[in-house]
């Protein structure tokens, strides 16, 4: 595995240096070196998934530590992970529900995880239950038998082996089946990151209505997309960009819509509050959305959206699946902001003095502080549209329940403390 | 103001006519209001009817039995308690004798017996005593016996009506009952006693779930932090516990809880751990809401809507958190969600409980005696509960899923 090494420290070493632009370009990036590594990974024949997991957990736990603030690595790490588990999961089922014998009707493919009651098949019990291992605790599941999660690779495949001769030729078909379930999902996960823009461009219409006028904050590709799609559907509106101080991404957003053909008008970010009145609906793209539905933003949109609850216009935010995350803000993990450099904000050459740490007085009395995130609160927020379309904030995590699983939130590998 | 106060003249006047049904004609609003010979005083009038009875008839048995759990809980009798019912799990009879043969079995004597216990619960009580009921059951079908335990769990509901925590615990174990159906089992003998078994393992369930919720609460208090708690809350103090034990440095503003006193027995716990203590009176909440970074409370139960109900006086903490910006975090386990939409104060069912002021109040004086509020979900931040943290939004949703 050294050539996957030497990928990794390479990613790793352009995380660090920030020399990714953009949550998007980060997730595919992150989701095809995790595909390389899953593709050279040796697996034992027994207990394949446990070694895929520890494996994807290793190069996870780096990735993340190169760049916290990037919430989209940890995502794609956690998609990944909870992809091996649910392949595992299937193949499992399948292959058991092969040798099930006739007595026991085949209720594999029913969801409810409470089927383990039945003494006849022990095997099948232990597949339904690990079905509801993956699935988070919930009050139907209260009262049942809960076996601990680490015991399941264990004894689904001990539950194989004790088959006998016929299985072994399925394992070892079973060991590659696993690694090509997994990566073709995975290949279905950078596909779908590709593309997240189009899926959201196409909910434009719905939205966007004759006549409107839409504000919205620095430059998002999401939104850009949004808005041409809007456009090409032959609906007529105005955008009002404010320019997004320090970068002044909103005149690139600017220049981009006049293009297409979009009236445009720019404004600074002060005037916010002044324009706001005049306008029918916000909207702008996020860097993640948390599990809460509050909302890490480019700097400035906190503003925007209290401007908006206060004059009753629509906020809404465009965000991909792959930034869904499913930490909640107060969690330590999560690093909510990132302090760029002062040079974007002032010229160094005329402020040389004041901003001195070398040599003669303490230190400087002038400090610029240049955030790069806000954090907007759920309740600020009117609607998300992620590429399976329109939701309410405080629906965000059934969509984490679907795409994540609940051991993978903690990606480092120190010792678990849960009983 | 006018139309309001009519209203509770009109509401006296039922109840005099609910007490006194010899009364010919209750008196008119109207003649009472202008007739020639007034009583004495509009409250005289109003008294003269509805006497406050030396034995209202609402008092909440949960909360008397709350009130003497307060008495006997401290930390080591806790500690006690646990280790106890870890290590007998299946015949924790010590205490309790089985009935004697000739008495007949009384679901509700049987309950009261686990309530005594106040480590315990109340759905866990509640799922004891439906197990006791199963095992005494002579039921040959699996029919009869859920209908058995229909009747069982009725006769605990209708017993006391106010415990919602007690009404939840028996629908959670009639749903798993009537799901777990015996077409899966040729045996009803087996069938019986995996019943009765998970009804026994729920009390495990019930002290894991304080300790998951306990390690889910470490990340939110963070080091320098004040936390607001309001009543006496099992569950809290577990979570203060394992806070103090993993060595955090916090302090805790503790409401003196009127008329309970629970925030006094709080705080002596909470003295024995070393945490910083601070007693307020319940009105000094808003006065040092400014300092707090946290409200930490319990809960009797979590309603459908998300929102929860628990001692009097949290509603009023939450109004104060919310203006200012506090979060306020509830710590409940999953077996409280209860299917009840409250729509306000007074849509539950009355829990009363005595209130002593330490000096004889004149007989015209009415006192509020209720011992419970309902705190709606926008005034809540985070539901801390062995299922995960959730946002109250996602309550409801369990619900359905369970019972739909």
């Amino acid at each position: 595995m050294p050539d996957v090494q030497a990928l990794v420290n390479d990613f790793v070493l352009k995380l660090r240096r920030r020399k990714i632009e953009g949550s998007q370009a980060t997730a595919r990036q992150t989701a095809e070196l995790l595909r390389s590594v899953i593709s050279q990974q040796r697996v034992p024949y027994t207990n394949q998934a446990g070694a895929l997991i520890d494996a994807i957990r290793a190069v996870g736990e780096q990735l993340i530590a190169a760049n916290p603030v990037e919430l989209a690595v940890g995502n794609i790490v956690r998609r990944v992970l909870h992809i091996i588990r649910e392949e595992d999961l299937s193949l499992t089922t399948a292959a058991i529900a092969g040798l099930n014998l006739p007595s026991v009707s085949d209720d594999d493919d029913d969801d409810d995880g409470e089927r383990e009651d039945q003494p006849v098949l022990s095997a099948a019990s232990v597949a339904a239950a690990a079905r509801s291992t993956l699935r988070p605790p919930s009050l139907q599941t209260l009262l049942e038998d809960r076996p601990d999660s680490a015991a399941i690779p264990h004894t689904s495949s001990s539950g194989g082996d004790s088959e006998g001769k016929s299985k072994s030729a399925d394992k070892s078909s079973r060991s590659k089946k696993l690694k090509h379930d997994v990566i073709e999902a995975v290949n279905e996960l950078i596909q779908d990151i590709a593309t997240c823009h189009e899926q959201i461009a196409e909910q434009a219409v719905e939205h966007i209505h004759q006549n409107e006028v839409i504000l919205t904050l620095g430059s998002s590709r999401t939104v850009l997309e949004f808005l041409c799609a809007a456009k090409e559907k032959k609906r007529s509106f105005r955008v009002f960009v404010a320019e997004g101080a320090p970068r002044y991404q909103g005149h690139l957003l600017a220049k981009e819509l006049v293009t297409r053909g979009l009236q445009t008008t720019l404004i600074t970010d002060s005037a916010v509050f002044a324009m706001i009145s005049r306008v029918n609906m916000v909207i702008v793209g996020a860097h993640a959305v948390m599990a809460n539905g509050s909302v890490i933003a480019p700097v400035g949109l906190n503003m925007v959206a209290l401007a908006a609850q206060k004059h009753a216009v629509p906020f809404v935010v465009l965000a991909g699946s792959h930034k869904l995350c499913p930490l909640y803000p107060h969690n330590p993990e999560v690093l909510l902001n990132e302090l760029r450099s002062p040079s974007e904000l002032l010229d160094f050459g005329e402020f040389s003095d004041c901003l001195d740490f070398g040599t003669g007085s303490s230190s400087p009395l002038l400090h610029v502080v240049n955030p790069t995130f806000d954090c907007v609160p759920p309740k600020l927020v009117s609607l998300f549209i992620t590429d399976t379309g329109g939701h309410n904030p405080s629906y965000m995590y059934r969509l984490i329940a679907d795409y994540y699983s609940a051991d993978d939130l903690v990606v480092q590998q120190k010792p678990v403390s849960v009983n | 103001m006018w139309g309001r106060s009519a209203s509770f003249i009109l509401d006296k006047q039922k109840i005099d006519v609910a007490q006194n049904p010899n009364h010919t004609q209750p008196p008119d609003t109207f003649t009472l209001l202008s007739s020639s010979p007034p009583p004495v005083s509009m409250a005289d009038a109003l008294h003269h009817h509805a006497n406050p009875n030396p034995e209202p008839p609402g008092i909440s048995a949960y909360y008397q039995a709350r009130a003497a759990h307060y008495g006997v809980v401290t930390s080591d009798w806790l500690a006690d308690a646990q280790a106890a019912v870890a290590r007998r799990p299946d015949d924790d009879d010590g205490p309790f004798s089985p009935p004697a043969a000739g008495k007949p079995f009384s679901v509700i004597d049987e309950f009261n017996s686990w309530r005594m216990q106040p480590d315990l619960a109340e759905a866990v009580a509640a799922i004891r005593a439906l197990a006791a009921v199963i095992r005494n059951s002579q039921a040959t079908t699996m029919m009869e016996l859920e209908i058995e335990l229909k009747k069982a769990s009725d006769s605990l509901k209708s017993w006391d009506t106010t415990s919602i925590s007690l009404t939840a615990g028996c629908d959670l174990f009639m749903r798993y009952v009537t799901r777990t159906s015996a077409l899966e089992y040729e045996d009803f003998n087996s069938a019986k006693s995996r019943l009765i078994e998970r009804a026994e393992k729920f009390g495990e369930i019930s002290c894991k779930a304080r300790r998951i919720i306990a390690m889910l609460s470490q990340d939110f208090i963070f080091d320098g932090c004040t936390i607001l708690v309001h009543g006496f809350s099992r569950v809290v103090l577990e979570v203060l516990t394992t806070a103090a034990q993993n060595k955090k440095l916090f302090q805790v503003f503790c409401t003196e809880g009127r008329p309970d006193r629970t925030g006094l027995r709080l705080s002596n716990e909470l003295a024995k751990l070393d945490i910083p203590v601070k007693l307020l009176i319940d009105s000094a909440a808003a006065y040092t809401m400014d300092e707090v970074d946290m409200v930490f409370v319990g809960a009797d139960g979590v309603v459908e809507s998300g929102g929860i109900i628990n001692m009097m006086g949290t509603y009023q903490i939450a109004l104060v958190a919310h203006s200012m910006s506090k979060p306020v975090y509830v710590a409940a386990e999953s077996y409280k969600f209860a299917r009840l939409y409250p729509l306000d104060q007074k849509d539950m069912a009355p829990a009363l409980r005595p209130i002593d002021f330490g000096v004889p109040i004149p007989s015209k004086v009415e006192v509020e005696t209720s011992a419970r509020d309902y705190t709606p979900p926008q005034y809540l931040t985070l539901l801390l509960t062995d299922l995960g943290v959730l946002t109250p939004s996602v309550v409801s949703d369990e619900l359905i899923q369970l019972y739909l």
